[in-house]
């Protein structure tokens, strides 16, 4: 299992008791959101659609690279950041 | 040529390394459309203004309501019920005379929005997603440049779209979440503020671009923090 450093955007931070960074471990970034939800499952319904999917208007980075869909699933490294932000669109 | 009272006007940003008076005239005939004359809309039309873009032309069909007024600095109280592109024409007209302002009252939609925009630079200050996508769908088509920027409350995203070259929003967007947004007035400001940089620093050829780059403002915690993007193989409007 890798140590992987999550960061919080600020819009989810009232999920995670105004946390910025939670430590996590998981092989993948999915494995890494499961742990998160554990803690904070109230994130949970953010994340997900009423299907059990990861939304599409989540977009993921690892190490400030966004990944696709396809990537959730992919090996991450020990030390690797995973960061998440919601899809905005105001104006 | 930039005649004498617009050296004068100009005569601290000519000061800038790399501007200069060249650079100025190349302003004065740039031709730029910002989208949206809401909370970044406001904020980009003011500099875009004051700086010098000779040919500024503005879209928006809706009208000026009280609740814009948090945010949406070129209304007052007495444009409530006016067109907000007429309310934003008078104040940036006032704000620099020597430009010229075209304003357009018009939603854009499939059928207008290629003629609507012309040749011009584009600039996205919508406040919704299928309205973002169809100015990228231009963009991309005409290979023409696109300003995104979009807030949340106290969150904001900034990036800058080449086509042809860098990512564009249909390669990062697959919706948003629906509902009212809440944003305050500072929020769009500071985007604005930056995408209006982006504007300038295009038309001068001067300073690094936010390509491949999303800018991400959280003003809660006050940070700017940064994420790199990568086109989409498979997108559906710039593969």
């Amino acid at each position: 299992m890798m140590n992987v450093t999550i960061k919080i955007s600020s819009l989810f931070r009232k999920f995670t008791d105004g946390q910025e960074f939670v430590k996590v471990t998981g092989n993948n970034t999915v494995e890494c959101l499961h742990e998160l939800e554990a803690r904070f499952p109230k994130i949970k319904r953010w994340l997900y659609d009423k299907q059990g999917n990861l939304r599409p208007q989540i977009w993921f980075f690892v190490n400030g690279q966004k990944i696709s869909a396809d990537d959730l699933t992919k090996p991450l490294n020990d030390g690797d950041e995973l960061f998440f932000v919601l899809a905005i669109s105001g104006g | 040529m930039l005649d004498k009272s617009e050296l004068a006007r100009y005569e601290r940003q000519i000061l800038i390394p790399g501007w200069s008076k060249s650079g100025q005239e190349k302003l004065k005939k740039a031709k730029v459309l910002v989208a949206g004359v809401g909370g970044l809309g406001s904020a980009i039309l003011t500099y875009l203004a004051v700086a010098g873009v000779g040919r500024i032309k503005i879209i928006d069909g809706d009208k000026v309501e009280l609740s814009n007024l948090n945010r949406q600095v070129l209304h007052s109280d007495k444009d409530i019920g006016r067109d907000k592109v007429d309310s934003a024409k008078e104040k940036l007209e006032v704000l620099n005379p020597q430009i010229n302002v075209e304003a357009i009252k018009e939603t854009i939609d499939e059928n207008n929005v290629f003629d609507i925009l012309g040749d011009y630079l584009i600039v996205d200050a919508m406040d919704n997603l299928p309205a973002r996508f169809l100015l990228n769908k231009v963009a991309v088509k005409k290979k023409l440049p696109l300003f995104h920027g979009a807030v949340y409350g106290f969150e904001g995203r900034a990036t800058t779209v080449v086509p042809g070259k860098t990512a564009c929003l249909r390669c990062l967007y697959q919706g948003v979440i629906p509902g009212k947004i809440p944003v305050v007035g500072v929020t769009p400001a500071i985007i604005g503020c930056i995408q209006a940089s982006e504007v300038l620093k295009y038309i001068l050829g001067i300073g690094e671009l936010l390509t491949d780059r999303l800018l991400i403002y959280d003003g809660l915690s006050m940070k700017f923090s940064e994420v790199r993007l990568k086109r989409d193989p498979n997108c559906c409007e710039c593969r």
